[in-house]
């Protein structure tokens, strides 16, 4: 506790903008010893194992054919290098030896590693096989592309509609028609806010004459704050987004629903994209005194993490990767991470951009305990927090002394458990830190607590021959131990959720960055050349331009500019495809993270440059860009099948027809959520845990059920993501991994789905609820209810023959009702939630439970068409 | 067709569609082939190896916790002799250790030691029922791996990464040779205890393949899948009712898109999930077992009946077609702790005890499959994510040691009764560094006894060319019969 106060009052200094003295917490933990071996393993045997990415055998490295091998289609196989773009091998390459842009922000002379250079060069002559070539299409500049002629004009609504049309017009094809009205707005809702529509908005939809009917209803949709939802749930899966550390340990980070919260508010205002990156990436150099800003660096700060982990240094580089890597894929569709262990295979990046990338994290530091401004959620915690404080203050203060005497050797028995280069850093007088050791000091800060002091006892008193064993510390980890156990009653008492603070990264007030190099093989014991942060340069002869804040070295608003800036050929290209994949199922680059050369090209590159350069031109306005998708006619068309389409096209890439698509996780529970009518809509605030299968295993401590049955049933994005534990009923609908960034929804379709779908309790739940809207709506009258069912789930009223089929089911079902009841011990499930006074035939009404349930288990509602 | 718009195809084409009968087996695994049309029906399909596979099946005994492998096959008489001095510094070369509880007393425990069977291997009293199978192992007494923490270290050993993403061994496999069993999961995980493995689904999940491709945790219990069982007030009879009306409904509907394979593997799903409702539950109902079997893996006594019962439920699902079993132990009472094997304190009580929790099932499972003609069929492999240190800590344990420990296989292709790769004389790194076993060697290893080269089982993600060991990994050739 008290670290954490004098810790949290250091980082809003900060925050703030402070430079100078700020790391004072840290001295509490550092008691600098003596002297502590500091060898640096050289042996050739361990380092092959002790870092990832090192090459263990290096017959393999060399001889066999490597993962980037083009997998067979034989008919590449003779090629001489592994290249998948057949452009014109004409200009020659003159970027790749280019000497290395030097900015003037630390003056550490080049790191001195000359033995490994030697096998580096081996390295790097293997895989640097490629010819010359020009520079690849998605580093061209985007030029906007005048807008195709076409026979069709009627059909042209939006540009958008002239540059498919003119794919399909070339290969004969016609498009296909307008989607009906009520089709057109389950599609559009679903995609808009990932839920199904109400049937009266369908109806008004389908019966307003206006000419500007669907310039409304795209309107209506993008200024409710179900677009931010919906919105940030896909950027939440490239941001790696979670509310635990992940590993083993999967602490709760209990603030980053602050940064969800800020993703949404972020999609709703229509923050321009490029402001939404800088935020993202620098929030903490270019706005520290807003509150906003530091949440937005949530995006760095939610790497996976094991904060149990022993060796800081490889922590570190674990980290840093992470951010590299996440910044490359996320924003610049670029697999930069194929260059940490050796230049990449296909595209021009190479070691050392790859860690000039990554020198721009170098000096960033995660930080939870920034306050944040207060609010209802604060104050509520608050109260409760103090309850909780006052109700256990004794027992923690009778800890808090049993600990005293001991503290100095118990947080050096601590840190003794870190490997030998994390304790040179441990182990060094304050003074002489430098900014490598001020990282793993304040990483070793914010990983020690009094559980860990409290270990010295435990391991001292386990047994008669430990060297600090007396009977004085058996005793005292007793009492110890058994207060934990009085303390762990109060824990109903502590908040549920919420926080009193921040999640960010920082760089602590000091604007000197540690040194980066290029690692040989990836491994970070295997030093290489000093490296300055510099942008990849196969993509731009642009420098970073640097500029130290007082607090922070100004590296990653340098970084953020350049993504974010007008002329960046990747940045608006990989967004704007990633909206057109949300639409259309797939990319015009199908490769929706990897614009490089592995990558797949453009199916419609005019379309793809069309888009982005209009995407510039509206101030990066992503509701501009959503809505000029929407009012398409591509967009509008049907999606019933078409024999042509079938033969000509088959994977449907000219979007011929419009391609119907799976639902997805969240789409899929929230919609039932809508249909039932328990749907709770409220925008924002700390994750919820909604109830999970009794057979999961779950320790209660990871997964505490949401007391309030609202909370249970609000939007899937509130669902609280332990990285550990997935939320069964959305993992097993492809719901995204929180491990690194997630770029596309797979769809897969199994009998796990099946079983959730058809078994679970709460789905059923939410039939019998439905069940009950549906009579409270339609009356008695059965053909009316299957109307309104059809309504409500589909958008439109059941057939004839539908209702025949149903009718039919009904009446045979009711007798197995009936049968299964004879015996009087089985329980059948009813309509709930009906209005008072309705007399129903409870047989028949659990049959027409049993048939709403049917009907939400079904493809029609499961797909959008 | 590419290997992207292929691989999207594969997905959209669904689970359990047709051509599952096992012939019109498709050449060389993975998707290095073209396109085949029976097998983009169904990701799930059976394909076949790259060359003939020595097994059919996987069981992947993971020792949660890391055993001390120097108290259980690793005799080191220098050992004892050094007990209680300091490691002389000559051992210590090369490798970052920490100092928390000193690094500088040897350690012996309180072990007996004798030779077994005709290839004489050791094995500590603490083994005295696997022992009797000496000759069904053989030995890697050379394994190396990255040892920080059990989860960094775990997650390797199943993945292969030090980060989470990358898929695990038994979804390669699953990825590869599709299922033998369209009734089950071809990929399944067993624990024992009440909890789910610590670090959880992270290290039997699919990675960035499809998540098709994960394991399925079979839970303890008579419902070993998610959602299994029917909703308590819906009756066997009225179920079978709804999944009529909804196929129904289903094949109304897409009756106007003739083509699509998606929506077709969707009705399809529903009556594999009606049957998985009784095959799952029958795969792991050990009920008409005998009750010698059942005495056999320990079942009788509530020491050994967690874990007896997961070994147990392995050789059915092996029995069923099921071919990568990935079972963790659970963690047991030391000291008034329930603790996995992870003794940096009382090693004696904690090995003591989780020695006796797996002795006798294992040897209950070799001696099971060999019976049933099992065993050389399936793979049986003995892991964990680091061994222990020759040096003790807190004066009773021993800490991670990731420079030399014990593994084994069994079963079928695997060269009974030798040893590969030695450690030093006090059991703390591997004596003949070239000798080394890396997780990527054991995966190769794996992968080549079910038929598969890990340098040619591939799959295409973000621009790279992935493979279940990454850049590294070989064949260990000794190892094979």
């Amino acid at each position: 506790m008290k670290r954490n106060k004098l810790y949290l009052a250091i980082l809003w200094g900060l925050a703030g903008g402070l430079a100078g003295e700020t790391i004072a917490a840290t001295d509490l933990f550092n008691n600098p010893v003596s002297s502590i071996g500091a060898t640096r393993p050289a042996d050739t045997f361990n380092s092959p194992v002790s870092s990832i990415g090192s090459p263990s055998a290096p017959s393999t490295a060399t001889t066999t054919p490597l993962a980037e091998t083009k997998p067979l289609p034989v008919a590449t196989a003779t090629a001489p290098a592994p290249v998948a773009q057949a452009a014109p091998a004409s200009q020659p390459e003159t970027t790749t030896a280019a000497t290395t842009p030097a900015p003037a922000v630390t003056a550490t002379p080049a790191a001195t590693a000359a033995a490994p250079a030697a096998d580096n060069k081996t390295v790097a002559a293997a895989d640097a096989q490629q010819p010359a070539k020009s520079k690849l299409w998605s580093y061209q500049p985007v030029k906007e592309p005048v807008q195709p002629d076409v026979k069709n004009k009627g059909w042209v609504r939006t540009p958008i509609d002239a540059f498919v049309l003119a794919a399909l017009e070339a290969k004969g094809l016609n498009p296909s028609g307008d989607a009906d009205r009520a089709a057109f707005i389950r599609r559009a809702t679903l995609d808009v806010w990932g839920v199904i529509p109400t049937p009266e908005d369908v109806a008004n939809f389908v019966n307003d004459t206006s000419p500007d009917a669907y310039e409304k209803l795209a309107d209506r949709l993008l200024s409710s704050t179900k677009y931010g939802e919906r919105q940030a749930r896909r950027w939440l899966d490239l941001a790696r987004y979670s509310d635990s550390t992940g590993f083993q340990g999967d602490q709760t980070r209990p603030n980053f629903w602050r940064y969800r919260d800020y993703v949404i508010s972020a999609f709703n205002s229509d923050k321009p994209y490029s402001q939404f990156i800088q935020e993202q990436l620098a929030g903490d150099e270019i706005l520290p005194d807003k509150q906003e800003g530091l949440i937005a660096t949530g995006f760095l700060a939610g790497f996976p993490d094991n904060s149990n982990s022993r060796d800081l240094v490889q922590r570190k580089y674990q980290i840093t990767t992470d951010m590299t890597d996440t910044v490359g894929k996320v924003f610049l569709g670029q697999t930069v991470e194929c260059a940490r262990c050796h230049n990449h295979k296909f595209d021009k990046i190479s070691q050392k951009d790859y860690y000039s990338l990554q020198s721009f994290f170098a000096n960033v530091s995660a930080v939870d305990n920034i306050p944040a401004a207060k609010g209802d959620i604060e104050r509520k915690y608050e109260k409760q927090q103090a309850k909780w404080e006052e109700a256990t203050k004794e027992i923690r203060e009778k800890q808090q002394a049993i600990i005293e005497p001991y503290k100095e050797a118990a947080l050096k028995y601590h840190n003794e458990r870190y490997l030998t280069d994390s304790r040179e850093s441990i182990f060094k007088p304050k003074e002489q830190w430098n900014a490598h050791d001020r990282w793993i000091n304040h990483r070793l800060a914010n990983v020690t607590g009094d559980d860990d002091l409290a270990g010295y006892l435990r391991d001292a008193s386990n047994s008669t021959n430990n060297k600090d064993y007396s009977a004085e510390i058996a005793l005292k980890d007793k009492e110890y131990k058994e207060l934990t156990e009085e303390l762990r009653k109060f824990d109903d008492l502590k908040p549920a959720s919420g926080s009193l603070t921040i999640s960010g990264v920082s760089e602590l007030g000091h604007q000197d960055a540690p040194p980066s190099y290029v690692f040989f093989g990836g491994d970070h014991e295997r030093k290489l050349e000093e490296v300055q942060p510099a942008f990849p340069e196969a993509i731009t002869e642009e420098k970073p331009d640097i500029k130290p804040t007082g607090f922070s070295s100004g590296r990653r608003t340098a970084l953020a500019k350049w993504i974010a800036s007008d002329t960046n050929p990747l940045t608006a290209r990989v967004y704007v495809n990633r909206i057109w994949e949300e639409y259309f199922g797939r990319g015009i680059v199908e490769t929706v993270s990897d614009f490089g050369k592995a990558g797949q090209k453009p199916t419609n590159p005019e379309l793809l440059d069309y888009l982005a350069a209009k995407f510039v031109k509206e101030g990066w306005s992503i509701k501009k860009l959503h809505r000029e998708i929407l009012l398409s006619s591509v967009y509008r068309q049907s999606s019933d099948y078409r024999e042509d389409i079938a033969k000509a096209d088959n994977e449907n890439k000219l979007l011929g027809v419009f391609p119907r698509k799976r639902l997805e996780a969240e789409e899929i529970r929230d919609s039932l959520l809508v249909a039932s009518g328990k749907l709770e809509d409220k925008v924002g605030g700390p994750s919820v845990f909604p109830p999970i299968p009794d057979n999961l295993g779950a320790a209660p401590a990871q997964w505490k059920v949401s007391k309030d049955k609202k909370d249970q049933n609000r939007r899937s994005l509130y669902i609280f993501t332990r990285r550990s534990l997935p939320y069964p009923l959305l993992d097993t609908f492809d719901m995204a991994t929180a491990q690194e960034a997630h770029s596309k929804r797979d769809v897969t379709t199994t009998p796990l789905q099946s079983l959730a779908l058809f078994n679970s309790d709460i789905v059923l739940g939410w039939s019998q609820a439905l069940a009950g809207r549906v009579i409270n709506e339609a009356g008695t009258d059965e053909s009316a209810q299957l109307d309104r069912l059809y309504e409500i789930l589909f958008a439109r009223k059941a057939s004839a023959s539908e209702k025949e089929t149903l009718e039919k089911f009904l009446s045979s079902h009711e007798k197995v009702v009936r049968e299964k009841t004879a015996d009087g011990k089985f329980e059948i499930s009813i309509p709930t939630g009906l209005k008072d006074g309705q007399k129903l035939d409870p047989i028949r009404a659990a049959a027409f439970v049993d048939l709403v349930h049917t009907v939400a288990n079904s493809n029609e509602f499961i797909y959008r068409f | 067709m590419n290997n992207q718009s292929r691989r999207d195809f594969l997905l959209k084409s669904g689970y359990g569609l047709g051509g599952l009968a096992l012939s019109g087996l498709l050449p060389g695994g993975g998707i290095m082939q073209a396109a085949f049309a029976s097998e983009l029906e169904d990701p799930l399909a059976p394909k076949a190896p790259h060359f003939p596979a020595k097994v059919k099946s996987v069981i992947w005994l993971h020792m949660d916790g890391a055993p001390s492998t120097i108290d259980l096959y690793d005799y080191k008489p220098e050992l004892v002799k050094l007990a209680g001095q300091e490691v002389p510094p000559s051992f210590l070369k090369g490798i970052k250790t920490s100092t928390q509880g000193g690094v500088g007393k040897l350690f012996a425990s309180n072990r007996t030691w004798k030779q077994y069977g005709e290839s004489g291997a050791w094995f500590s009293d603490l083994l005295p029922n696997l022992s009797q199978h000496a000759d069904k192992i053989a030995f890697i007494k050379s394994s190396v791996t990255v040892g920080a923490t059990h989860d960094i270290s775990i997650l390797k050993l199943n993945t292969g990464g030090l980060n989470p993403g990358r898929p695990s061994l038994g979804a390669w496999i699953q990825y590869a040779l599709g299922t033998a069993n369209p009734d089950l999961p071809a990929y399944v995980v067993l624990y024992n205890g009440k909890r789910e493995p610590t670090g959880g689904s992270v290290n039997w999940s699919a990675g960035f393949l499809p998540a098709v491709y994960q394991g399925t945790a079979f839970r303890p219990g008579n419902s070993p899948i998610l959602y299994l069982d029917r909703p308590e007030t819906e009756a066997a009879t009225q179920q079978a009712e709804n999944l009529s009306l909804l196929k129904l409904l289903n094949e109304k509907k897409d009756a106007a898109y003739p083509n699509d394979s998606e929506l077709q593997a969707r009705v399809r799903a529903y009556e594999l999930a009606a049957r998985m409702q009784t095959t799952a539950p029958e795969a792991v109902d050990l009920s008409k077992e005998s009750e010698k079997t059942k005495e056999q893996y320990g079942l009788n006594d509530e020491v050994t009946k967690g874990y007896g019962t997961s070994l147990l439920r392995a050789r059915r699902l092996v029995e069923r077609g099921v071919r990568f079993i990935q079972v963790v132990s659970g963690p047991t009472d030391v000291n008034g702790d329930t603790r996995n094997w992870d003794a940096h304190t009382n090693l004696e009580e904690n090995h003591g005890k989780h020695a006796r929790v797996v002795d006798k099932p294992i040897a209950g499972l070799l001696a099971d499959l060999k019976e049933r003609g099992l065993l050389d069929s399936t793979l049986v492999v003995w892991t964990s994510e680091f061994g222990r240190t020759s040096y003790g800590q807190s004066g009773t344990g021993r800490d991670h040691n990731a420079w030399g420990y014990t593994q084994w296989l069994a079963g079928g292709g695997v060269k009974a009764g030798t040893t590969y790769g030695a450690t030093d004389e006090i059991g703390l790194q591997v004596a003949d560094k070239s000798l080394g076993v890396d997780t990527y060697d054991l995966h190769a290893t794996v992968l080549n006894q079910m038929g598969l080269d890990h340098l040619k089982l591939i799959y295409k993600y973000q621009g790279r060319s992935e493979r279940p060991t990454v850049v590294y990994g070989k064949v260990i050739k000794e190892l094979i019969a």
